[in-house]
């Protein structure tokens, strides 16, 4: 008895089980008209699957939506102290920063006990008081990046802005946002 | 190795192995990348937020393509609505099927294929776009669509035989 396309199917996913497995592949040695059926479908099999979505067409969604949930999701819950719906887009980027970063605090608050508290919160940045401005600065001793697995600039912001502080932001040495795809 | 699912590391693991996967899933269900990626994103922030524990990246796995394809299915009901007046007058064109070695195709092939794939009723899509696309066998399309095994083999030979005569069978090349 001649095979049927459903066995043929099965056997072409190589899901067919013993004992019908060697029976088909018997049958196809000597049967010519189940052999070039079998070849149709595989075929078949073939061109369906080779019309896929390249990994290639994927890659930069890939990188886009992982990117959108780190922004608004992973970053957010690295500390509880701060509240969650405190919204910077960019300042996660700044993680990968490879120099500094200087954080010039408004004066307007600022007082010693103000600085202790800033200086509690970002661990082992230095805080000088210059004036009226206060500079938190981490240099090459202390990456950025050290600071930011602990706390992201968003929360160290979101801190600062919740003391009343005015915060004045200068970057240095940030690599270009398209250079940090491979970090992703 | 246990993944759960809203602790850094593991969703990381989980989002590379799984991201190419869900995105086929999702594209071959609704055929348009922007509504793809969308739908790939909700499921992982919905992954992300249901703070579960898996016992395998494969669980996690079956988890993700499973609510991208009822998503994905979701999406495609909404539309079918929309433009089914559309599709009436629209007619499929004829694609040749060679049979023999394995040669790459034309994009004008595999526009006709992506065509006839999004023509399939949803039952047989689902279970032909796992088997195709997402390289699962019988046992975990069972396992995500919820079916038994022997009705995934079902489905998937009815859906073939549906496009092999979308593509054209009479043209079907056996030398
Ligand atoms: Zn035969």
């Amino acid at each position: 008895m001649c095979l049927d396309d459903q066995i043929l199917n099965t056997y072409l996913d190589g899901e067919l089980v013993e004992p019908w497995r060697t029976q088909v592949e018997e049958h196809l040695t000597y049967c010519n008209a189940c052999k070039s059926r079998f070849e149709q479908l595989q075929s078949l099999h073939y061109l369906v699957s080779s019309s896929r979505l390249e990994d290639q067409e994927i890659e930069d969604h890939s990188k886009k939506v992982y990117q959108f949930i780190e922004n608004n999701y992973i970053s957010k819950k690295k500390r509880g102290f701060f509240s969650r719906d405190f919204r910077i887009k960019t300042p996660t980027l700044l993680a990968v920063a490879a120099a500094f970063i200087v954080i010039f605090v408004g004066a307007l608050l600022i007082n010693p006990k103000g600085a202790a508290q800033t200086d509690q919160l970002i661990p082992r940045v230095n805080v000088a008081e210059e004036g009226r401005v206060v500079q938190v600065k981490a240099t090459d001793g202390l990456t950025v990046a050290q600071i930011l697995d602990n706390f992201s600039l968003e929360e160290i912001l979101k801190y600062l802005d919740s003391r009343g502080y005015e915060v004045d932001l200068r970057l240095k040495g940030l690599i270009p946002i398209d250079s940090v795809d491979n970090l992703l | 190795m246990e993944v759960k699912s809203n602790e850094n590391e593991s969703f990381r693991l989980v989002y590379e192995e799984v991201f190419p996967v869900v995105m086929r899933v999702a594209y071959h269900v609704t055929y348009n990348m922007d509504v793809s990626e969308d739908i790939c994103q909700e499921a992982f922030i919905r992954f992300f937020e249901r703070d579960i524990e898996f016992k395998s990246v494969d669980e996690a796995k079956y988890w993700l393509i499973r609510v991208t394809k009822n998503l994905a299915i979701n999406v495609v009901k909404r539309k079918s609505r929309e433009k089914a007046m559309v599709d009436k007058i629209k007619k499929a064109p004829k694609v040749p099927i060679r049979s023999g070695e394995e040669v790459l195709i034309s994009s004008e092939t595999k526009t006709l294929v992506r065509e006839a794939v999004e023509k399939l009723p949803e039952k047989l899509k689902s279970v032909l776009v796992l088997k195709e696309y997402a390289d699962l066998n019988y046992k975990q399309i069972a396992k995500i669509l919820r079916i038994s095994e022997s009705n995934v083999k079902v489905r998937v030979h009815r859906a073939r035989k549906m496009l092999e005569s979308m593509l054209d069978r009479e043209e079907i090349d056996v030398s």
